[in-house]
Protein backbone atom coordinates (compact mmCIF):
# COMPACT_ATOMS: atom_id res chain seq x y z
CA UNK A 1 0.00 0.00 0.00
CA UNK A 2 1.09 3.62 -0.78
CA UNK A 3 0.21 6.58 1.39
CA UNK A 4 -1.24 9.22 -0.92
CA UNK A 5 0.02 8.01 -4.67
CA UNK A 6 -1.70 8.10 -7.84
CA UNK A 7 0.79 6.11 -9.62
CA UNK A 8 -1.27 2.92 -9.80
CA UNK A 9 -4.64 4.48 -10.42
CA UNK A 10 -3.97 7.52 -13.10
CA UNK A 11 -2.79 4.47 -15.96
CA UNK A 12 -6.10 3.87 -16.41
CA UNK A 13 -6.55 4.60 -19.66
CA UNK A 14 -8.61 7.26 -21.96
CA UNK A 15 -11.62 7.61 -20.11
CA UNK A 16 -11.37 9.78 -16.93
CA UNK A 17 -12.13 8.57 -13.67
CA UNK A 18 -15.54 9.40 -11.83
CA UNK A 19 -13.80 11.43 -9.33
CA UNK A 20 -10.89 13.59 -9.28
CA UNK A 21 -9.57 15.95 -7.03
CA UNK A 22 -6.81 17.88 -6.54
CA UNK A 23 -5.40 19.70 -3.49
CA UNK A 24 -9.11 20.47 -2.25
CA UNK A 25 -8.78 22.69 0.88
CA UNK A 26 -11.69 23.65 3.09
CA UNK A 27 -12.15 25.89 5.89
CA UNK A 28 -15.07 26.39 7.72
CA UNK A 29 -15.27 28.90 10.42
CA UNK A 30 -11.97 28.89 10.63
CA UNK A 31 -11.29 25.48 11.23
CA UNK A 32 -9.09 23.73 8.63
CA UNK A 33 -11.04 21.02 7.54
CA UNK A 34 -9.69 19.35 3.85
CA UNK A 35 -6.16 20.29 3.60
CA UNK A 36 -5.34 19.09 0.13
CA UNK A 37 -7.33 15.96 -0.53
CA UNK A 38 -5.83 14.18 -3.55
CA UNK A 39 -8.33 11.59 -5.20
CA UNK A 40 -8.43 9.57 -7.98
CA UNK A 41 -11.36 7.12 -8.10
CA UNK A 42 -12.06 4.74 -11.42
CA UNK A 43 -15.91 3.92 -12.26
CA UNK A 44 -17.43 0.55 -11.22
CA UNK A 45 -16.07 0.63 -7.64
CA UNK A 46 -17.36 0.47 -3.88
CA UNK A 47 -15.38 2.98 -2.59
CA UNK A 48 -15.40 3.77 1.58
CA UNK A 49 -13.86 6.97 3.46
CA UNK A 50 -13.13 6.29 6.65
CA UNK A 51 -11.58 8.58 9.01
CA UNK A 52 -12.31 9.70 12.74
CA UNK A 53 -15.05 12.47 13.72
CA UNK A 54 -14.22 15.78 12.20
CA UNK A 55 -11.42 14.04 9.95
CA UNK A 56 -13.95 15.78 6.97
CA UNK A 57 -15.58 13.19 5.48
CA UNK A 58 -19.03 14.26 5.09
CA UNK A 59 -17.15 17.58 4.26
CA UNK A 60 -15.72 16.40 1.37
CA UNK A 61 -18.79 14.42 0.32
CA UNK A 62 -20.45 17.84 0.20
CA UNK A 63 -17.63 19.18 -1.66
CA UNK A 64 -18.30 16.43 -4.37
CA UNK A 65 -21.81 17.21 -4.71
CA UNK A 66 -21.65 21.13 -4.45
CA UNK A 67 -22.88 21.53 -1.61
CA UNK A 68 -19.65 22.96 0.40
CA UNK A 69 -17.29 25.57 -1.79
CA UNK A 70 -13.78 24.73 -1.90
CA UNK A 71 -11.18 27.46 -0.87
CA UNK A 72 -8.45 25.80 -3.00
CA UNK A 73 -8.07 22.61 -5.50
CA UNK A 74 -10.17 21.17 -8.22
CA UNK A 75 -12.87 19.15 -7.99
CA UNK A 76 -13.79 16.90 -11.47
CA UNK A 77 -16.48 14.41 -11.88
CA UNK A 78 -16.42 12.37 -15.17
CA UNK A 79 -13.48 14.68 -15.88
CA UNK A 80 -15.55 18.04 -15.95
CA UNK A 81 -15.85 20.38 -13.07
CA UNK A 82 -19.01 20.25 -11.17
CA UNK A 83 -21.93 21.77 -12.65
CA UNK A 84 -25.62 21.53 -12.67
CA UNK A 85 -24.97 18.88 -15.81
CA UNK A 86 -22.53 16.75 -14.45
CA UNK A 87 -24.14 17.08 -10.90
CA UNK A 88 -27.47 15.41 -12.91
CA UNK A 89 -25.36 12.26 -13.00
CA UNK A 90 -25.16 12.01 -9.32
CA UNK A 91 -27.34 10.96 -6.71
CA UNK A 92 -26.91 11.90 -3.57
CA UNK A 93 -28.06 9.59 -0.07
CA UNK A 94 -27.95 11.91 2.99
CA UNK A 95 -27.58 10.90 6.70
CA UNK A 96 -31.07 11.76 8.35
CA UNK A 97 -34.09 13.53 7.75
CA UNK A 98 -34.84 16.92 9.49
CA UNK A 99 -38.28 16.64 8.06
CA UNK A 100 -41.74 17.16 10.58
CA UNK A 101 -43.60 14.99 11.08
CA UNK A 102 -46.48 17.45 10.76
CA UNK A 103 -45.69 17.24 7.04
CA UNK A 104 -47.97 14.16 5.66
CA UNK A 105 -45.33 13.72 2.75
CA UNK A 106 -45.89 10.38 2.11
CA UNK A 107 -43.39 7.57 0.67
CA UNK A 108 -44.98 7.01 -2.96
CA UNK A 109 -45.27 11.33 -3.16
CA UNK A 110 -41.33 12.11 -2.09
CA UNK A 111 -40.45 9.21 -4.71
CA UNK A 112 -42.32 11.24 -7.18
CA UNK A 113 -40.53 14.16 -6.60
CA UNK A 114 -37.01 12.31 -8.00
CA UNK A 115 -38.66 11.46 -11.61
CA UNK A 116 -38.79 13.91 -13.99
CA UNK A 117 -41.89 12.22 -15.45
CA UNK A 118 -43.98 12.41 -12.24
CA UNK A 119 -43.40 16.44 -12.66
CA UNK A 120 -47.19 16.77 -11.80
CA UNK A 121 -47.52 14.13 -9.36
CA UNK A 122 -50.25 16.25 -7.56
CA UNK A 123 -52.71 15.77 -9.71
CA UNK A 124 -51.59 12.33 -10.96
CA UNK A 125 -53.61 8.86 -9.60
CA UNK A 126 -51.39 6.61 -6.83
CA UNK A 127 -51.99 4.09 -9.97
CA UNK A 128 -50.48 6.21 -12.56
CA UNK A 129 -47.53 7.14 -9.94
CA UNK A 130 -46.73 3.52 -8.78
CA UNK A 131 -46.58 2.46 -13.03
CA UNK A 132 -43.66 5.01 -12.68
CA UNK A 133 -41.67 4.49 -9.93
CA UNK A 134 -42.00 0.32 -9.82
CA UNK A 135 -38.92 -0.92 -10.92
CA UNK A 136 -36.75 0.93 -8.14
CA UNK A 137 -39.37 0.68 -5.61
CA UNK A 138 -39.06 -3.04 -6.41
CA UNK A 139 -35.67 -3.14 -6.85
CA UNK A 140 -34.71 -1.64 -3.20
CA UNK A 141 -37.92 -4.00 -1.75
CA UNK A 142 -40.36 -0.90 -0.41
CA UNK A 143 -43.48 -1.73 -2.34
CA UNK A 144 -45.10 -2.04 1.11
CA UNK A 145 -44.11 1.43 2.58
CA UNK A 146 -45.16 3.50 -0.60
CA UNK A 147 -48.16 4.92 1.45
CA UNK A 148 -46.88 5.49 4.90
CA UNK A 149 -45.45 9.45 5.60
CA UNK A 150 -41.65 9.82 5.09
CA UNK A 151 -41.40 10.78 8.48
CA UNK A 152 -42.26 8.29 10.63
CA UNK A 153 -40.36 6.13 8.68
CA UNK A 154 -37.70 3.78 10.72
CA UNK A 155 -33.76 4.10 10.10
CA UNK A 156 -33.78 1.15 8.15
CA UNK A 157 -36.81 1.81 5.88
CA UNK A 158 -36.17 5.71 5.12
CA UNK A 159 -32.40 4.41 3.83
CA UNK A 160 -34.11 2.11 1.28
CA UNK A 161 -36.30 4.68 0.53
CA UNK A 162 -33.46 7.08 0.06
CA UNK A 163 -31.50 4.39 -2.43
CA UNK A 164 -34.90 4.21 -4.59
CA UNK A 165 -35.12 8.32 -4.70
CA UNK A 166 -31.26 7.90 -6.18
CA UNK A 167 -32.02 5.38 -8.40
CA UNK A 168 -35.45 7.30 -9.91
CA UNK A 169 -32.57 9.61 -11.04
CA UNK A 170 -30.64 6.98 -12.64
CA UNK A 171 -27.60 8.03 -11.54
CA UNK A 172 -23.88 7.15 -12.60
CA UNK A 173 -22.31 7.96 -9.32
CA UNK A 174 -23.96 7.15 -5.87
CA UNK A 175 -22.68 8.91 -3.02
CA UNK A 176 -23.90 7.99 0.71
CA UNK A 177 -23.33 9.71 4.01
CA UNK A 178 -23.19 7.29 7.15
CA UNK A 179 -25.93 5.47 5.35
CA UNK A 180 -26.42 2.93 8.32
CA UNK A 181 -26.44 5.20 11.14
CA UNK A 182 -29.30 4.18 13.77
CA UNK A 183 -29.30 1.25 11.46
CA UNK A 184 -29.48 -2.16 13.38
CA UNK A 185 -26.80 -4.80 12.45
CA UNK A 186 -29.01 -7.22 10.24
CA UNK A 187 -30.69 -4.11 8.72
CA UNK A 188 -26.87 -2.97 8.11
CA UNK A 189 -25.70 -6.43 6.53
CA UNK A 190 -28.84 -6.40 3.91
CA UNK A 191 -28.54 -2.82 3.14
CA UNK A 192 -24.96 -2.80 2.09
CA UNK A 193 -25.61 -6.56 0.41
CA UNK A 194 -28.35 -4.30 -1.66
CA UNK A 195 -26.10 -1.79 -2.40
CA UNK A 196 -23.39 -4.20 -3.81
CA UNK A 197 -25.69 -5.54 -5.75
CA UNK A 198 -26.87 -2.64 -7.01
CA UNK A 199 -23.38 -1.53 -8.00
CA UNK A 200 -22.90 -4.81 -9.95
CA UNK A 201 -26.28 -4.74 -11.84
CA UNK A 202 -26.30 -1.05 -12.63
CA UNK A 203 -21.93 -0.21 -13.30
CA UNK A 204 -22.50 2.00 -10.81
CA UNK A 205 -19.77 4.01 -8.35
CA UNK A 206 -20.66 4.20 -4.96
CA UNK A 207 -18.82 5.93 -2.43
CA UNK A 208 -20.18 5.97 1.16
CA UNK A 209 -18.97 7.43 4.49
CA UNK A 210 -18.53 5.24 6.68
CA UNK A 211 -17.60 4.43 10.63
CA UNK A 212 -18.48 1.07 10.93
CA UNK A 213 -15.18 -0.30 10.05
CA UNK A 214 -15.78 -4.80 9.61
CA UNK A 215 -18.71 -3.44 7.08
CA UNK A 216 -16.57 -1.31 4.91
CA UNK A 217 -13.90 -4.47 5.00
CA UNK A 218 -16.20 -6.63 3.79
CA UNK A 219 -18.39 -4.88 1.30
CA UNK A 220 -15.93 -1.82 -0.09
CA UNK A 221 -13.79 -2.38 -2.85
CA UNK A 222 -11.61 0.87 -2.24
CA UNK A 223 -10.48 2.31 1.10
CA UNK A 224 -9.47 5.81 1.64
CA UNK A 225 -8.51 6.73 5.05
CA UNK A 226 -9.37 10.44 5.69
CA UNK A 227 -7.84 12.83 8.05
CA UNK A 228 -7.79 16.20 6.86
CA UNK A 229 -5.55 14.51 3.90
CA UNK A 230 -5.60 11.43 2.42
CA UNK A 231 -3.79 9.19 4.48
CA UNK A 232 -4.19 5.96 2.62
CA UNK A 233 -5.63 4.61 0.65
CA UNK A 234 -6.00 1.06 -1.70
CA UNK A 235 -8.02 -2.15 -1.11
CA UNK A 236 -9.74 -2.98 2.33
CA UNK A 237 -6.72 -5.89 2.91
CA UNK A 238 -4.07 -3.97 2.35
CA UNK A 239 -5.63 -0.45 4.21
CA UNK A 240 -7.09 -1.56 7.02
CA UNK A 241 -4.33 -2.74 9.34
CA UNK A 242 -3.37 -0.93 12.51
CA UNK A 243 -0.21 0.27 11.40
CA UNK A 244 -2.23 2.49 8.69
CA UNK A 245 -5.33 3.10 10.91
CA UNK A 246 -3.12 4.22 13.11
CA UNK A 247 -2.10 7.53 11.05
CA UNK A 248 -5.53 7.93 10.38
CA UNK A 249 -7.29 8.12 13.61
CA UNK A 250 -4.77 8.97 15.42
CA UNK A 251 -4.75 6.27 18.12
CA UNK A 252 -4.13 2.95 18.33
CA UNK A 253 -6.68 0.76 16.87
CA UNK A 254 -6.63 -3.13 17.84
CA UNK A 255 -7.41 -5.14 15.67
CA UNK A 256 -9.43 -8.70 16.65
CA UNK A 257 -10.47 -11.49 14.66
CA UNK A 258 -13.92 -11.61 12.94
CA UNK A 259 -16.00 -14.26 12.26
CA UNK A 260 -17.48 -13.94 8.43
CA UNK A 261 -19.63 -16.08 7.21
CA UNK A 262 -17.39 -18.06 5.14
CA UNK A 263 -16.08 -19.53 8.48
CA UNK A 264 -12.34 -18.44 8.51
CA UNK A 265 -11.35 -15.60 10.78
CA UNK A 266 -9.82 -12.81 9.37
CA UNK A 267 -7.98 -10.08 11.54
CA UNK A 268 -8.76 -6.73 11.09
CA UNK A 269 -9.15 -3.91 12.83
CA UNK A 270 -11.61 -2.05 14.74
CA UNK A 271 -12.23 1.31 16.60
CA UNK A 272 -13.26 1.84 19.91
CA UNK B 1 -79.22 31.90 11.21
CA UNK B 2 -83.07 33.64 9.23
CA UNK B 3 -83.36 33.78 5.88
CA UNK B 4 -83.87 37.63 6.57
CA UNK B 5 -80.72 37.90 8.57
CA UNK B 6 -78.80 36.05 5.90
CA UNK B 7 -80.17 38.48 3.09
CA UNK B 8 -79.17 41.45 5.47
CA UNK B 9 -75.83 40.48 6.02
CA UNK B 10 -74.88 39.69 2.02
CA UNK B 11 -76.64 42.65 1.40
CA UNK B 12 -74.40 44.80 3.36
CA UNK B 13 -71.45 46.37 0.44
CA UNK B 14 -68.35 45.92 3.61
CA UNK B 15 -69.85 42.46 4.12
CA UNK B 16 -69.38 41.52 0.44
CA UNK B 17 -65.82 42.54 0.66
CA UNK B 18 -65.43 40.99 3.77
CA UNK B 19 -66.69 37.99 2.60
CA UNK B 20 -64.69 37.90 -0.59
CA UNK B 21 -61.45 38.53 0.95
CA UNK B 22 -61.61 35.87 3.40
CA UNK B 23 -62.68 33.92 0.23
CA UNK B 24 -59.23 34.98 -1.25
CA UNK B 25 -56.59 34.94 2.40
CA UNK B 26 -58.15 31.89 4.04
CA UNK B 27 -57.52 29.39 1.76
CA UNK B 28 -54.30 31.00 1.13
CA UNK B 29 -53.14 31.06 4.61
CA UNK B 30 -54.15 27.69 4.49
CA UNK B 31 -52.18 26.81 1.24
CA UNK B 32 -48.95 28.32 2.10
CA UNK B 33 -49.01 27.16 5.94
CA UNK B 34 -48.48 23.59 4.67
CA UNK B 35 -45.11 24.52 3.93
CA UNK B 36 -44.19 27.50 6.24
CA UNK B 37 -45.27 25.29 9.56
CA UNK B 38 -43.12 22.20 7.77
CA UNK B 39 -40.14 24.69 7.45
CA UNK B 40 -41.22 25.80 11.15
CA UNK B 41 -41.18 29.15 9.60
CA UNK B 42 -44.39 30.05 11.83
CA UNK B 43 -42.39 32.32 14.29
CA UNK B 44 -40.63 33.55 11.20
CA UNK B 45 -44.07 34.46 9.87
CA UNK B 46 -45.08 36.05 13.03
CA UNK B 47 -42.15 38.50 13.17
CA UNK B 48 -43.06 39.98 9.56
CA UNK B 49 -46.43 40.45 10.57
CA UNK B 50 -45.53 42.39 13.51
CA UNK B 51 -43.07 43.77 11.54
CA UNK B 52 -46.07 45.30 9.90
CA UNK B 53 -46.91 47.42 13.16
CA UNK B 54 -44.16 49.44 12.73
CA UNK B 55 -44.57 50.10 8.84
CA UNK B 56 -48.59 51.16 9.42
CA UNK B 57 -47.21 53.57 12.43
CA UNK B 58 -44.60 54.69 9.90
CA UNK B 59 -47.36 55.03 7.43
CA UNK B 60 -49.60 57.36 9.65
CA UNK B 61 -46.57 59.37 10.38
CA UNK B 62 -45.47 59.98 7.18
CA UNK B 63 -49.15 60.97 5.86
CA UNK B 64 -50.64 58.08 4.32
CA UNK B 65 -54.31 58.13 5.19
CA UNK B 66 -54.28 54.02 3.74
CA UNK B 67 -50.95 52.80 5.80
CA UNK B 68 -50.70 49.36 3.34
CA UNK B 69 -47.39 50.24 1.20
CA UNK B 70 -45.63 51.55 3.85
CA UNK B 71 -46.85 48.28 5.75
CA UNK B 72 -45.81 45.68 3.26
CA UNK B 73 -42.54 47.24 2.61
CA UNK B 74 -41.62 47.90 5.92
CA UNK B 75 -42.53 43.67 6.19
CA UNK B 76 -40.33 43.59 3.40
CA UNK B 77 -37.46 45.34 5.16
CA UNK B 78 -38.09 42.99 8.35
CA UNK B 79 -38.18 39.43 5.99
CA UNK B 80 -34.71 40.79 4.43
CA UNK B 81 -33.49 41.78 7.96
CA UNK B 82 -34.15 38.23 9.08
CA UNK B 83 -32.87 36.28 6.45
CA UNK B 84 -29.60 38.13 6.43
CA UNK B 85 -29.09 38.09 9.41
CA UNK B 86 -29.90 33.96 9.53
CA UNK B 87 -27.68 33.81 6.53
CA UNK B 88 -24.53 35.72 7.59
CA UNK B 89 -24.79 35.60 11.65
CA UNK B 90 -24.30 32.60 13.99
CA UNK B 91 -27.20 33.72 15.95
CA UNK B 92 -29.75 30.80 16.81
CA UNK B 93 -33.05 31.52 14.47
CA UNK B 94 -35.40 32.12 17.36
CA UNK B 95 -32.80 34.53 19.16
CA UNK B 96 -33.00 36.63 15.83
CA UNK B 97 -36.59 36.65 15.42
CA UNK B 98 -37.13 37.73 19.14
CA UNK B 99 -35.06 40.71 18.71
CA UNK B 100 -36.42 41.71 15.35
CA UNK B 101 -39.83 41.37 16.53
CA UNK B 102 -39.52 42.91 20.00
CA UNK B 103 -38.05 46.16 18.08
CA UNK B 104 -40.41 46.33 15.33
CA UNK B 105 -43.43 46.68 18.01
CA UNK B 106 -41.39 48.70 20.25
CA UNK B 107 -40.39 51.20 17.38
CA UNK B 108 -44.42 50.65 16.11
CA UNK B 109 -45.40 51.94 20.07
CA UNK B 110 -43.21 54.39 20.54
CA UNK B 111 -44.38 56.55 16.67
CA UNK B 112 -48.36 55.68 17.64
CA UNK B 113 -48.39 57.37 20.70
CA UNK B 114 -46.52 60.03 19.70
CA UNK B 115 -49.34 60.20 17.18
CA UNK B 116 -52.80 61.45 18.16
CA UNK B 117 -56.26 60.17 17.50
CA UNK B 118 -54.95 56.64 15.91
CA UNK B 119 -56.20 54.41 18.88
CA UNK B 120 -59.31 52.95 16.76
CA UNK B 121 -57.15 52.35 13.95
CA UNK B 122 -54.16 50.69 15.83
CA UNK B 123 -57.20 48.29 17.60
CA UNK B 124 -58.25 47.78 13.96
CA UNK B 125 -54.66 46.55 13.09
CA UNK B 126 -54.05 44.47 15.79
CA UNK B 127 -57.44 42.45 15.70
CA UNK B 128 -58.78 42.85 12.23
CA UNK B 129 -61.73 44.53 11.49
CA UNK B 130 -63.88 43.73 8.43
CA UNK B 131 -65.11 47.63 8.26
CA UNK B 132 -61.64 48.43 7.56
CA UNK B 133 -61.33 46.07 4.56
CA UNK B 134 -62.05 48.64 1.14
CA UNK B 135 -61.67 47.06 -2.65
CA UNK B 136 -58.58 47.71 -3.22
CA UNK B 137 -57.98 45.10 -0.13
CA UNK B 138 -60.00 42.79 -2.24
CA UNK B 139 -58.80 43.07 -5.20
CA UNK B 140 -55.07 43.08 -4.13
CA UNK B 141 -55.75 39.76 -2.01
CA UNK B 142 -57.48 38.30 -5.65
CA UNK B 143 -54.45 38.83 -7.50
CA UNK B 144 -52.37 37.57 -4.95
CA UNK B 145 -54.35 34.35 -4.53
CA UNK B 146 -54.12 34.02 -8.19
CA UNK B 147 -50.59 34.21 -8.59
CA UNK B 148 -49.05 32.95 -5.53
CA UNK B 149 -51.41 29.45 -5.68
CA UNK B 150 -50.45 29.46 -9.26
CA UNK B 151 -46.60 29.56 -8.36
CA UNK B 152 -46.79 27.16 -5.62
CA UNK B 153 -48.01 24.53 -8.21
CA UNK B 154 -46.01 25.11 -10.79
CA UNK B 155 -43.27 25.03 -8.33
CA UNK B 156 -44.76 22.29 -5.67
CA UNK B 157 -42.17 19.64 -6.58
CA UNK B 158 -38.97 21.76 -5.77
CA UNK B 159 -40.98 23.42 -2.77
CA UNK B 160 -41.68 19.99 -1.70
CA UNK B 161 -38.17 18.60 -1.93
CA UNK B 162 -36.90 21.78 -0.31
CA UNK B 163 -39.00 21.36 2.53
CA UNK B 164 -38.23 17.53 2.89
CA UNK B 165 -34.73 18.20 2.45
CA UNK B 166 -32.82 21.14 1.18
CA UNK B 167 -29.72 19.30 0.82
CA UNK B 168 -31.57 16.38 -1.46
CA UNK B 169 -32.83 19.34 -3.12
CA UNK B 170 -29.96 21.31 -3.95
CA UNK B 171 -28.33 17.66 -5.46
CA UNK B 172 -31.63 17.41 -7.44
CA UNK B 173 -30.58 20.74 -9.40
CA UNK B 174 -33.31 22.98 -7.40
CA UNK B 175 -31.93 26.56 -6.76
CA UNK B 176 -32.78 26.03 -2.85
CA UNK B 177 -31.75 29.65 -2.47
CA UNK B 178 -33.52 31.38 -4.70
CA UNK B 179 -36.37 29.75 -3.90
CA UNK B 180 -36.06 30.28 -0.48
CA UNK B 181 -36.02 34.21 -0.90
CA UNK B 182 -39.22 33.40 -3.12
CA UNK B 183 -41.24 32.23 -0.81
CA UNK B 184 -40.03 34.49 1.85
CA UNK B 185 -41.37 37.52 -0.41
CA UNK B 186 -44.68 35.82 -1.26
CA UNK B 187 -45.29 34.94 2.73
CA UNK B 188 -44.67 38.59 3.32
CA UNK B 189 -47.05 39.29 1.32
CA UNK B 190 -49.72 36.76 2.23
CA UNK B 191 -49.18 37.88 6.04
CA UNK B 192 -49.53 41.32 5.35
CA UNK B 193 -52.66 41.35 3.61
CA UNK B 194 -54.20 38.68 5.38
CA UNK B 195 -53.67 41.92 8.20
CA UNK B 196 -57.07 43.34 7.59
CA UNK B 197 -59.23 40.01 8.16
CA UNK B 198 -56.74 38.97 10.97
CA UNK B 199 -54.99 42.07 12.68
CA UNK B 200 -51.53 41.63 13.60
CA UNK B 201 -51.33 39.49 16.22
CA UNK B 202 -53.61 36.49 15.27
CA UNK B 203 -52.35 36.48 11.71
CA UNK B 204 -50.07 33.29 12.16
CA UNK B 205 -52.76 31.36 13.68
CA UNK B 206 -54.64 31.21 9.94
CA UNK B 207 -51.03 29.89 8.47
CA UNK B 208 -50.80 27.14 11.24
CA UNK B 209 -53.75 25.78 12.31
CA UNK B 210 -55.20 24.89 9.40
CA UNK B 211 -52.37 22.45 8.23
CA UNK B 212 -51.64 21.29 12.01
CA UNK B 213 -55.35 20.09 11.82
CA UNK B 214 -55.62 18.67 8.46
CA UNK B 215 -52.47 16.74 9.49
CA UNK B 216 -54.76 14.85 11.79
CA UNK B 217 -56.94 13.93 9.12
CA UNK B 218 -54.48 12.77 5.99
CA UNK B 219 -51.96 10.47 4.85
CA UNK B 220 -50.01 12.41 2.45
CA UNK B 221 -49.63 15.50 1.26
CA UNK B 222 -51.91 15.60 -1.28
CA UNK B 223 -54.74 15.43 1.20
CA UNK B 224 -53.00 17.37 4.05
CA UNK B 225 -52.95 19.97 0.74
CA UNK B 226 -56.59 20.27 0.41
CA UNK B 227 -57.77 19.86 4.26
CA UNK B 228 -55.80 22.54 4.84
CA UNK B 229 -57.08 24.82 1.98
CA UNK B 230 -60.78 23.62 2.88
CA UNK B 231 -60.63 24.17 6.48
CA UNK B 232 -58.61 27.44 6.01
CA UNK B 233 -61.91 28.58 3.79
CA UNK B 234 -64.45 27.40 6.31
CA UNK B 235 -62.55 29.21 9.20
CA UNK B 236 -62.10 32.44 7.71
CA UNK B 237 -65.80 32.44 5.76
CA UNK B 238 -67.25 31.19 9.43
CA UNK B 239 -65.13 33.86 11.07
CA UNK B 240 -66.42 36.61 8.92
CA UNK B 241 -69.57 35.80 9.52
CA UNK B 242 -69.26 35.15 13.44
CA UNK B 243 -68.14 38.65 13.31
CA UNK B 244 -70.74 40.36 11.90
CA UNK B 245 -73.65 38.44 14.46
CA UNK B 246 -71.31 38.74 17.36
CA UNK B 247 -70.05 42.47 16.56
CA UNK B 248 -66.81 40.90 17.59
CA UNK B 249 -63.21 41.51 16.41
CA UNK B 250 -62.93 39.23 12.65
CA UNK B 251 -59.60 37.97 13.81
CA UNK B 252 -60.62 36.63 16.86
CA UNK B 253 -63.63 34.79 15.53
CA UNK B 254 -62.07 33.33 12.51
CA UNK B 255 -58.90 31.45 15.22
CA UNK B 256 -62.33 30.55 17.40
CA UNK B 257 -63.77 28.71 14.61
CA UNK B 258 -59.64 27.34 13.11
CA UNK B 259 -59.91 25.95 17.04
CA UNK B 260 -63.04 24.53 17.05
CA UNK B 261 -62.18 22.39 13.36
CA UNK B 262 -58.68 21.88 15.09
CA UNK B 263 -59.81 19.90 17.86
CA UNK B 264 -62.65 18.56 15.81
CA UNK B 265 -59.47 16.92 13.45
CA UNK B 266 -57.23 16.14 16.16
CA UNK B 267 -60.46 13.86 17.87
CA UNK B 268 -61.17 12.21 14.66
CA UNK B 269 -57.98 11.32 13.92
CA UNK B 270 -57.60 9.64 17.03
CA UNK B 271 -60.75 7.94 16.62
CA UNK B 272 -59.52 6.64 13.52
CA UNK B 273 -56.01 5.33 14.65
CA UNK B 274 -57.63 4.15 17.17
CA UNK B 275 -60.21 1.80 15.14
CA UNK B 276 -57.83 1.18 12.58
CA UNK B 277 -54.15 0.67 14.41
Amino acid sequence: MKASTHAGLSRAGAVPPVIEARGVEVTISGHPILKGVDLLIPGGQVVALIGPNGSGKTTLLRALLGLQSVDRGQILLFGQPLDRRVLRRVAYVPQKLAMESGFALSVREFLALASDRALHWFWKSHAALDKLLMPAVEEVQIVDLLDRPLAKLSGGQFQRVMVAFALLRNPDLLLLDEPTAGVDAPGEYTFYELIGELQRRRGLTVVLVSHDLSMVYRHATMVYALNGVICCEGKPEDVMNADSLKRAYGIHVAPYQHHHHHGHGHSHPHVE
Amino acid sequence: MGMAIRIRMLSEPYMQRALLVALCMGPLCALMGVFVTARRMAFFSDTISHGALAGVALGFWMGFSDPTVPMIVFSLMVAGVLVWLQENTELLSDTILAVVLSGSVALGIVILSSLKGYRGEIQSYLFGDILAIGWADLRLGFVLLVVVSFGLFSNLTRLTLVTAHPELAHSCGVPVRILNYVFVVALTFVVTLSIRLLGIILVTSLLVIPPAAARSLSCNLRQQICFSVLLGLVASLGGVVGSYHFDAPCGPMIVLVCLVLFVAAFLFGRLKGRVRP
